[in-house]
């Protein structure tokens, strides 16, 4: 009697803790840059902050801001767009925290140049002027890496020849076909391409360029109406983005990136979420950096925004600072004056 | 029956459905559509956000034309679709008519351009950018392809519907092959053949829609895509609004053709 009454207690309680988790969810890209979030997940630390959080996966940057937008999600996490900033220019989506950032000794987007044109003589960053290049879409994070390069070295983006082409898989097709002389491309992919011997890589984009290159964001309404929502999550996702940078940020002393056993034991859980299953080689490869405290480069937010804009590619009314909350996460870096 | 219902008088009533087109009530229809678009927006009922107010997209096209940016995306589709155009419909219509007219050229021809014409030519994009790589030839092999084979079985049929009396008339006074092809059967297969162009241009204008989404900096299709890709709605409808302008200028084109080629009738 008594242990039918206990467990029957025991469920009660189980119920009702189950209750008391908020359910929430965020929009991400089956990615390893979205680690942070399979971590606070498989790890519990969203639950420990009293959230269920639902992960709805997306196959491209820009889905991920729409389903935040209209309220499909309460989160998104992606690489940062001109589409977002137009979404965001409207008042729909806030900044709150950082994800993965070009980080000097950190490799993560690579230039890549077909050996061609490495033979006749394309071997730095410098050297785009004139060249043809496959991108994603207009308005990519490909596209804002070269719109830096050109301002860096001083040639015109109108010199650049970019072809949009959809897809990083058309991007390699169209780099080993000889279509384009460079594409922009993760690690994983750069250094495959290089291993096979159809493409070169000429310099890394942190090298040139270091910038934020992805943010976690919700919906402004969120930000006034759920606020302490808000900064639950935001803890446990900075909680996880610290494990994320204890195991995967380590260096030797020459400057080389070593994976010790920190990094062994998160790669199992990145391998349950990330599409197609990487090998750990491949999560090794791929693994950005992502400020361990959820810091963002604001200033380069700011920039950003500024180019866009110049560009054409976002609305001439939109202000980068009502884009961001710098409200959820102490210390943001590189404050604008 | 009563002798008096003889008397009566009965109506007309066969009058039939006779649609007869109006000159005011389209445009009447148009603005008022417009207008409730224009009025949702301002009342804030559509979101700016998914759907723009008609002014908006006015406006987005003005400021296109402004850079020059709307000429230079017109002028790139509008090439490639005449060019595609001229390639697929020369080649169409040499087919057609020689499917027609040879016995041997219908055996083998048929057969081949009935299997393939039901493709969706869109989905040979990827093929046709490995063969021809990503630039414009890939773009204008799409848009001939989809252009050729209507216009191939078009001719074909028409070909076949020329009144045979005509031919065989014009073959007993001994007229040369040549002749009855060019002044009797050509003639006579136009009305068809201008049907098929009428086809063949919408499938045109869709074919370099999807051709420019892929490796177009360029062209009608790679604004819709790209202003899609930044969330620009104003500028995406502006892209859309195009099209349709563009479908019915080439519809106008092939009227004004078909006037001029059957002057004849």
């Amino acid at each position: 009697m008594r242990a039918i009454l206990g467990s029957a207690l025991a469920l009660l309680f189980a119920a009702s803790t189950a209750h008391a988790l908020d359910k929430t969810s965020v929009a991400a890209l089956a990615f390893v840059s979205s680690a942070p979030i399979f971590i606070a997940k498989e790890k519990g630390y969203f639950e420990a902050e009293g959230l269920d959080v639902e992960i709805k996966f997306f196959q491209a940057a820009q889905p991920v801001a729409v389903a935040v937008a209209s309220g499909d999600a309460d989160f998104g996490i992606t690489g940062l767009t001109g589409g977002f900033f137009n979404l965001a220019a409207k008042g729909a989506l806030k900044i709150v925290a950082a994800q993965s950032r070009e980080e000097p000794g950190y490799n993560f987007v690579a230039y890549v140049v077909t050996p061609k044109a490495y033979e006749a003589g394309f071997r730095s960053p410098k050297d785009y002027k004139g060249k043809t290049v496959g991108i994603t879409q207009v308005g990519s994070t490909f596209h804002y890496n070269i719109g830096m390069l050109a301002d860096k070295y001083g040639f015109k983006l109108g010199d650049v020849s970019l072809k949009p082409l959809q897809s990083v898989p058309n991007m390699v097709a169209a780099l080993k076909g000889g279509q384009v002389d460079s594409v922009l491309l993760p690690a994983n992919q750069a250094l495959g391409l290089e291993k096979d011997g159809s493409g070169k890589i000429i310099g890394w984009v942190h090298e040139h360029t270091p910038w934020q290159l992805g943010a976690l964001f919700t919906s402004t309404k969120n930000t006034t109406e759920k606020r302490p929502m808000v900064q639950r999550f935001v803890k446990a996702y900075v909680k996880a983005a610290a494990d994320y940078a204890d195991a995967f940020h380590q260096r030797d002393a020459a400057g080389k990136r070593v994976f010790g056993p920190k990094a062994d034991a998160l790669i199992p859980i990145l391998q349950k979420y990330v599409k197609p299953e990487p090998s750990a080689d491949q999560v090794k490869a791929s693994v950005s950096f992502i400020d361990p405290q959820g810091r963002l480069l604001v200033k380069n937010l700011y920039e950003q925004v500024a180019w866009y804009k110049a560009q054409g590619m976002v609305d001439a009314g939109a202000d980068a600072k009502t884009m961001i909350d710098l409200g959820f996460v102490q210390g943001h870096l590189d404050l604008p004056k | 029956m009563p002798p008096d219902a003889a008397a009566r008088p009965v109506d007309f009533r066969a009058g039939g459905f006779e649609p007869r087109p109006g000159r005011t009530a389209p445009w009447i229809a148009a603005a008022a559509i417009l207008g409730a678009w224009q009025i949702a927006s301002a009342a804030g009922l559509l979101p700016d956000l998914f759907m723009p107010s008609p002014e908006a997209v006015i406006t987005a096209l003005g400021r296109m034309w402004a850079s020059g940016e709307l000429t230079l995306h017109l002028i790139a589709s509008v090439q490639r679709i005449a060019i595609g155009f001229a390639i697929g419909a020369a080649a169409g219509l040499a087919v057609g008519f020689a499917m027609g007219i040879v016995s041997l050229a219908r055996a083998v021809g048929l057969p081949i351009v009935s299997a393939l014409f039901p493709i969706p030519k869109i989905a040979l994009l990827p093929l046709l950018i490995l063969w021809l790589g990503i630039g414009e030839p890939s773009k204008v092999a799409t848009i001939a392809l989809g252009v050729f084979f209507p216009t191939a079985l078009a001719t074909k049929t028409a070909v076949d519907g020329v009144p045979r009396n005509l031919i065989r008339m014009a073959q007993s006074f001994g007229m040369p092959a040549f002749a009855i092809v060019l002044k009797i059967v050509a003639p006579g297969a136009m009305p068809g053949i201008l049907g098929g162009f009428r086809i063949a241009a919408s499938i045109a204008l869709i074919l370099v829609t999807a051709a420019e989404m892929i490796g177009a900096e360029h062209g009608v299709g790679a604004l819709v895509l790209g202003a899609g890709n930044l969330m620009q709605t104003d500028k995406l409808i502006a892209g859309v609004v195009l099209l349709s302008i563009m479908g019915l200028l080439v519809a106008a084109g092939i009227g004004a053709l078909e006037k001029w080629l059957l002057r004849w009738r």
